[in-house]
């Protein structure tokens, strides 16, 4: 299985990284990106199962790469996770309305990201 | 239209909510307590530290912006760091632009946060953080619509935020 984490903060990132390490579960491959602009680039060139994304971020937003995904059939079976400090009830409508599988709102536990990531995993072997 | 009214933004109830916001973030994403921290102990614990750091997130919602800045000290911002990172002190200290990072992220759920208890509803845009360094007397002196003022591990953080 391979993972897409895209955040603007690369403190954030090597956090969701390192939870991924402990929660033991079997990710061959963590991608990063900085931003929509750079995951669309990895997503097109990597075979990507999971994305782990934040809405808030310079150059491409979360929302807007999310709706560059839905576009493309190519990326139908790609598994969303969104990661924001927006937790507004319109931005989890649209999160919805885009077939995000979860929606965490920043401030996590680190074992709240753990349980679902094992979440994420246990759906991608379904 | 906007949604966000001024008033939600002045006097006791924005000023709790905005403790709430700090207080959460705090905890499940740093493990540090906020104590609350009246004017004079900051004032203390502000005396004990010269180097400071601002870090000041622009949110837009519906029309109407306004910011949240976290004020604190560099001993606090690395505090933070290593909590958030679990490094060991016997560890290299991380790089200053590092730290930047990680005071702007803190400054990013709180302001997220705060937001999301305040307006519940309209989605909201926001910045980048901008992380700079900052005088003490910014910290000690700062007013706002709502301030907050609490200590963790001892160590002061100041949060304003202005629409």
């Amino acid at each position: 299985m391979r993972i897409l984490i895209v955040d603007d903060s690369a403190m954030m990132r090597a956090m969701i990284k390192r939870v991924v390490a402990l929660a033991d579960v079997p990710v061959d491959e963590i991608l990063e990106a900085a931003n929509g602009v750079e995951a669309l680039a990895i997503l097109e060139s990597h075979d990507v199962q999971w994305l782990l994304t934040d809405i808030n971020m310079p150059v491409m937003n979360g929302a807007d790469l999310l709706r560059e995904i839905a576009r493309h059939d190519k990326w139908r079976g790609l598994g969303k996770v969104i990661i924001s400090t927006d937790g507004s009830t319109t931005r989890r409508a649209e999160a919805a309305a885009l077939d995000v599988y979860r929606y965490l709102e920043k401030p996590f536990s680190p074992e709240v990201l753990r349980d679902v990531l094992t979440e994420v995993v246990g759906a991608g072997r379904s | 239209m906007c949604s966000l009214k001024l008033s939600e933004l002045v006097g006791p109830e924005a000023t709790d909510v905005l403790r709430g916001a700090i207080a959460d973030v705090a905890e499940q994403s740093f493990f540090m307590a906020a104590d609350p921290c009246a004017d004079d102990r900051l004032r203390d614990l502000a005396s004990e530290s010269d180097a400071w750091l601002a870090a000041t997130v622009r949110f837009e919602e519906a029309g109407c912006a306004g910011v949240v800045s976290c004020l604190l000290p560099d001993t606090l911002a690395r505090a933070l760091f290593d909590a958030f990172n679990g490094r060991d002190p016997l560890d290299a200290p991380p790089a200053s632009d590092e730290v930047f990072d990680l005071v702007g992220e803190f400054a990013n759920m709180v302001c997220g946060a705060w937001l999301t208890r305040t307006v519940n509803g309209p989605a909201f845009v926001l910045s980048p953080p901008v992380v700079q360094a900052s005088a003490r007397d910014a910290a000690l002196d700062a007013s706002a619509s709502a301030r907050v003022v609490v200590s963790l591990n001892d160590l002061p953080l100041v949060v304003v935020a202005r629409a």
